[in-house]
């Protein structure tokens, strides 16, 4: 077998992972993920000392540990680090990590993008937090109300803003790649109802996203024009109300739960079979309710702003939308027990915490129905029983689950197990000392004790209470800190484990130890449990049997396959190591964290080097000509290398970023139409719109510029490339001109943003859309310089597809802009 | 884990529970599980059977999940684990859920199907202190500020406004909170039904001294509420020192009704020590409280508006104390 | 299994006379819809006409998109209904995983209790609106 050695050792360079300090430009799946999820667990010791000092201050009444403004910096960052920068991202670290094995794919299909994500990630959450050592962290709670967080907060709410903003583009590239992950790159013949549980979470959780950060981006675009730039979109004496920024924060957070829960749900997913040793129970209820949990999840926003005074209507419409979703999150538990029940249990420390967070999560989730009566919420609502409620849901839901995943899979990702004996330690402390800091919260907060107060009379009688909450939290945190000790000790002199430790069914265990490309080679699929159903299927995979065995043209290399059926589709060249996705970070970084210093020379360097990184990136690495039109993949099979339109993954990654971003625009219009439900005059007297005129001429020029990108793609597909070359030179004028036209209204008519909420959120659509027209300007020259040196062809035209899907979007929101600013006023 | 350490989990847990009377004990006057209103006495009736079903649930599905782990003898078919999962996971909750919804929603409030209100109240939320009006059937009103006075069985209807930031207008023993937003009035309708002295707070995170924004609430029986009243109602006297408080520049920001001192920015002082507290619920009236508080109010109360008057001589801050505590 | 019914399943399969993920997602999307149908009108309502505004033409109006939900619902049910090898149930246990009969089967089941979620949540948001007079 001398032909497969040399397949093994050619797979092995391809897919070696650079040493030294070069290991920094590595992007495989395998490294990129545990340093996620490496930053993502410092990021959380972080915010749990910060918790820790929370719960020294209020051991005993009128304390003077901290003083007043330096705890609200303390309690306001340990909400944003816990949620944005270890909830959110940990998702992210262990999706990368665990999702192509568990498919059976080589690596995900854009590696360069999760380096990109992971570099943002990392830049952000150290600015974030660093903050507070300078005495300048965010001080408004992790919801940043206006007016408290526009008027009155220093330079930590724009760091708070940018810092989030920054990390946000990480959530949002990371649910690009994990969408086309699941969707694309399963293993032949893995049917999408053989597709494990988890990658069924990690749909859904991606769909979620997409449709909850951008309303927070679109938020943070209001709120950082108000503080940079004097808009007044949440000033009520211009117009403006801080109650918008409740509705777009919450349209985000409340999913966000559910984007932090489901996927570590999910992991009991995967655990949970495992131990009980047969096969999920009620797989196609567990899909469902994760589908139907992540739909519901967006009705329910409203429900943490039942005190503002809405009429009891909206109440009512959310209260009902809370209680509903608790029908799908209880199947999936129901679902769990059915399974143990029919199986018979290895007790393990994965399965012990699995248990643990069965048991606290189902107090969170029935408090969680308490509150969801709106008159209940009257009276717990920004009380300490909200911070038992939501600690209950967070750590039964998602640490806890997340712990069991840690012992899980180290012997997968490490190589070594960790210890039974400190795992068992570990939770006990970890579950007691839980239950002793938060389980008497309910009762604080129903004597009457707000969250977010520094201090409380000794008089209250709450100090009994919060000393035992105090010491239950210092309990919990030696537990936890026991299990990082457990994962960072050093094991050399422990045996490496053997392949498939806890005989798991499930792909990512064919997997072995060391190997960076996943597997030798990719087998076929037939059932949920691949392993436990075939026995051969290691021999197979081993010996090189399965698919794309090897890497003859030295280039990294997966499979593409059908949404519905896993037909092999495609071979996709996938990126290696280089620097550009991090230089391309550190541009994007640059360009946020000097904005929020306003040096903006800094700002506009950062803005270039982000840009020149990444056509330089786009240039040399993607929609690349491949040498030869198909590959053999081995079972008698060939498959293209270059696809293009809807049959690519990367016109999907375009399709699902653009629905982001149209979200995002979708949540700007909301808040024009905000405005004028609760002005009785919109536009306000004496003010006149931008007119009919030029936005009806910039709509038109929109549609113009569309389709001659369209047109340019159309007929470059008819092998008419110099005619396509001169549709896209046209199109560059048109977008120029629409650029010009569409600012023409507003500018034209004199309507000054600093004045009134209207002429600012005008102007807020207006520059939207010219933000967007730029991006499109470069990308049609760039589709131009692609045709003009022959790195597009008409057979090879993969750019011109994604260009003239981003202007699909792009012209929808030029047109709808033009309408809603010129046309709307003349309705009214 | 065996089977007794779970119990043992279960019966801590009941432990806990068990002290919720002996603690709920101590302090009851800022309690949601005291009720003395009526919209509290409702919602305390609601969670208490919230919780009772809370416990029951909690303890069948851990009971069935120790049993599933545990169990010796358990169901083998999967038809089994469907039809578990189909009416553990699926109907019982939406029947629950939709009477729980039902019953729950029919205490939201609907004002206008029910009489006007007997009494209006005017409350600004400032940082970080109430200004509170009452409003005479003849339409005046009556300023005070830091303490509030209710008659017994009659329906207060608060109209709340916030010139600054976010706050939240919080009474667990009588009620609900309803957040106090800058750009908007809000309406809140409060029934106290047992007579006593309840303390309120601000419930939303409005700035450092968020914690020390908190006032007395007194229950009076009617005709007791219509002596406060008319006191609040009545001007005073210009006690001695006045002039001291005019040229120490008091005067400019706070009002002393019957005086000259005119000011709107802070508190009204007209009955000042007749008041329960001081800094908005934060210390009990003395002089010496006073005399720290003219001294540096900012040590107290972080980042409060009111300048210090470390500049006066010792002696005439000591004179504005007594003539703070005179003002009955 | 003769030629003529292999290629009909083939057929079967590559058309979807079965089902696919975007008819799973009909029944949820429709309760968004309605979701927000509901609360953006009565949001829009009681802001424009008061909080003491009666209820009465808002309720008609949820009531006409709830039956529309329902209906909507109700098709989305029927369809799946008719789709080949759908299920009612999640029995797994009686099927082979690997064909597209079984992928049909489980998108059908996943699509069809998803109907019925929808419709519960459908009705639940309705419960508000039967005993509200006022916006208040």
């Amino acid at each position: 077998m001398t032909d497969k050695s040399a397949e093994t050792e050619q797979l092995a360079k391809v897919w070696e992972n650079p040493g030294g300090w070069r290991t920094l430009s590595d992007v495989n799946n395998s490294v990129v993920g545990l340093w996620y999820f490496a930053a993502a667990f410092a990021f959380m010791l972080f915010g749990g000392a910060l918790a820790l000092i929370i719960r020294m201050q209020l051991f005993v009444p009128e304390s003077t540990l901290v003083t007043s403004e330096f705890y609200s910096q303390v309690f306001t960052l340990h909400g944003t680090v816990m949620m944005f920068l270890f909830a959110v991202p940990i998702f992210e670290a262990v999706a990368i990590l665990i999702l192509p094995g568990m498919l059976g794919a080589r690596d995900l299909p854009f590696p360069r993008l999760s380096a990109f994500g992971f570099w943002c990630y990392l830049i952000g959450g150290v600015f974030v937090c660093g903050s507070i050592f300078f005495n300048s962290a965010p001080d408004a709670g992790w919801f940043m109300y206006p007016p408290l967080s526009t008027e009155q907060s220093g330079i930590g709410a724009d760091i708070w803003l940018l810092g989030l903003s920054f990390i946000e583009v990480a959530s949002i590239a990371a649910a690009v790649e994990l969408i086309v992950g699941v969707l694309k790159c399963r293993a032949p013949g893995m049917h999408i109802n053989l597709t494990p549980l988890y990658g069924w979470y990690v749909l859904v959780v991606g769909g979620m996203i997409l449709f909850a950060f951008p309303p927070l981006i679109a938020g943070d675009i209001l709120f950082e024009l108000e503080r940079l730039l004097d808009w007044p979109f949440f000033d009520v004496t211009r117009g403006g109300d801080p109650i918008l920024w409740q509705h777009l924060f919450w349209i985000f957070g409340h999913p966000e739960v559910y984007i932090i829960f489901l996927p570590a749900i999910a992991l009991l997913a995967m655990i949970v079979p495992t131990f009980a040793q047969r096969e999920i129970t009620g797989y196609s209820w567990i899909v469902l309710s994760a589908l139907g949990t992540g739909f519901l999840s967006f009705g329910l926003w409203v429900h943490h702003m039942f005190t503002t005074g809405l009429p009891s209507v909206s109440l009512g419409f959310f209260s009902a939308a809370s209680e509903a979703v608790a029908i799908p999150t209880g199947i999936q538990i129901f679902a769990f027990i059915a399974t143990v029940m029919l199986g018979t249990v290895v007790r393990s420390v994965p399965m012990l915490f699995c248990l643990g967070a069965l048991a606290i999560f189902i107090i969170g989730g029935l408090t969680g129905v308490m509150v969801a009566v709106a008159p209940f919420d009257f009276q717990v609502h920004d009380s300490y029983f909200i911070v038992a409620h939501l600690h209950y849901t967070l750590i039964g839901g998602m640490l806890f689950p997340v712990m069991a995943g840690v012992y899980y899979y180290y012997p997968l990702v490490m190589g070594k197990q960790l210890s039974r004996k400190l795992g068992i330690w570990a939770f006990w402390l970890m579950m007691i000392g839980f239950n002793t800091a938060f389980l008497p919260m309910h009762l604080t907060g129903m004597l009457g004790m707000p969250r977010r107060v520094y201090t409380y009379g000794a008089e209250r009688g709450w100090t009994e209470l919060n000393m035992i909450s105090s010491v239950g939290a210092f309990i919990f945190a030696a537990g936890f800190l026991l299990l990082v000790w457990d994962c960072v000790r050093p094991k050399k002199d422990q045996p490496q484990v053997k392949r498939n430790v806890w005989n798991a069914g499930t792909l990512e265990w064919a997997a072995r130890f060391g190997d960076s490309w996943g597997m030798r080679s990719i087998p076929r699929i037939n059932s949920r449990y691949p392993l436990w159903d075939d026995k051969d299927l290691l021999r197979k995979i081993d010996e090189g049997e399965g698919l794309l065995a090897d890497a003859k043209e030295g280039r990294r290399e997966t499979l593409v396959t059908s949404v519905l059926d896993a037909q092999p589709i495609q071979v996709l060249r996938v990126g290696g190591p280089g620097w550009l996705p991090m230089i391309a970070a550190i541009g994007l970084g640059m360009v946020f964290i000097f904005m929020t210093f306003k040096w903006w020379l800094l700002t506009a360097l950062g803005g270039v080097v982000f840009l020149v990184a990444v056509l330089r990136w786009l240039w040399t690495g993607t929609a690349e000509i491949p040498e030869k039109q198909t590959k053999d993949i081995g079972g008698g099979e060939r498959l293209p290398l270059y696809v293009s339109g809807y049959k690519s993954t990367g016109w999907w990654a375009m399709f699902i970023t653009m629905t982001g971003d149209l979200t995002a625009f979708l949540a700007l219009l909301f808040g024009y139409f905000f405005f004028w439900t609760i002005h009785p005059n919109f536009p306000p007297e004496g003010v006149d719109g931008p007119g009919w005129f030029w936005p009806m001429v910039a709509g038109l020029l929109v549609l113009l510029t569309w389709g001659l990108t369209l047109g340019a793609r159309i007929i470059n597909g008819k092998g008419q490339s110099g005619m396509a070359q001169l549709l896209l030179g046209a199109s560059l004028v048109a977008t120029i001109a629409s650029g010009f036209a569409l600012a023409a209204g507003p500018w034209t008519t004199g309507l000054d943003p600093t004045t009134n909420s209207y002429p600012a959120i005008v102007w807020c659509l207006v520059l939207w859309v010219l933000g967007h027209l730029i991006a499109g300007f470069i990308m049609q020259a760039y589709g131009l310089a692609r045709l003009v040196y022959r790195k597009a062809t008409p057979t090879h035209d993969a750019d011109l597809w994604n260009i003239a899907l981003y202007w699909h979007f792009t012209a929808f929101s030029g047109v709808l802009t033009a309408l809603v600013i010129g046309g709307f006023p003349y309705l009214t | 884990m065996g089977k007794g350490r779970w119990w043992l989990g279960i019966l801590r847990c009941g432990a806990l529970l068990a002290t919720v009377p002996l603690l709920s004990a101590c302090v009851s006057e800022q309690s949601m599980l005291h009720p003395a209103g009526e919209d509290a006495a409702a919602v305390a009736n609601l969670f208490w059977v919230m919780a009772a079903g809370t416990v029951v649930i909690w303890l069948i599905v851990m009971g069935i999940t120790v049993y599933a782990v545990l169990g010796k003898e358990r169901p083998k078919t999967e038809r089994f684990a469907d039809r578990f999962i189909l009416i553990g996971g699926v109907a019982f909750p939406s029947i629950t859920l939709a009477a729980l919804l039902i019953f729950g929603l029919a205490l939201l409030p609907d004002w206008v199907r029910t009489e006007g209100a007997d009494l209006r109240v005017h409350v600004t939320a400032e940082q970080y202190w109430w200004r509170i009006a009452y409003e005479l059937p003849d339409g005046s009103v009556v300023q005070s500020a830091n303490e509030l006075h209710l008659p017994v069985g009659q329906t207060a209807e608060f109209v709340l406004n916030s010139t600054d930031v976010i706050h939240s207008f919080w009474i667990p023993n009588l009620g609900g909170k309803i957040d106090v937003i800058p750009g908007r009035t809000n309406l809140w309708r409060l029934k106290p039904t047992e007579p006593g002295v309840f303390r309120g707070v601000c419930a939303e995170f409005c700035g450092p001294s968020h914690a020390l924004m908190a006032f007395p609430v007194v229950v009076h029986e009617p005709a007791d509420f219509a002596a406060f009243l008319e006191g609040e109602a009545t001007p005073v006297d210009a006690p001695p020192n006045h002039d001291l408080f005019i040229a120490s520049g008091c005067g400019a920001c706070h009002a002393v009704r019957g005086t000259s001192a005119g000011g709107a920015v802070g508190p009204d002082l007209t009955h000042f020590a007749s008041r329960r507290t001081m800094a908005a619920g934060t210390l009990p009236i003395t002089a010496e409280n006073l005399a720290s508080w003219l001294l540096d109010p900012k040590h107290i109360k972080p980042d409060v508006r009111m300048p210090g008057y470390d500049s006066l001589p010792d002696a005439e801050r000591a004179a504005l104390v007594s003539y703070l505590l005179d003002l009955q | 299994m003769s030629e003529q019914d292999h290629v009909t399943k083939e057929v079967r399969r590559e058309t979807g006379s079965g089902t696919d993920l975007w008819s799973v997602i009909i029944s949820p999307t429709i309760w968004a819809l309605h979701f927000l149908a509901c609360y953006v009108a009565a949001a829009i309502y009681c802001e424009k006409l008061g909080r003491d505004a009666p209820l009465g033409d808002i309720r008609t109006l949820v009531i006409v998109v709830t039956v529309l939900a329902l209906g909507g619902i109700f098709w989305s049910s029927i369809r799946l209904w008719r789709v080949h090898d759908r299920s009612l149930t999640d029995d797994d246990f009686e099927y082979e995983h690997n064909t597209p009969e079984e992928r049909h089967r489980f998108l059908s089941h996943v699509a069809l209790m998803l109907c019925v979620l929808s419709a519960v949540a459908v009705i639940y948001v309705t419960i508000p609106m039967l005993y509200l007079e006022t916006c208040r």
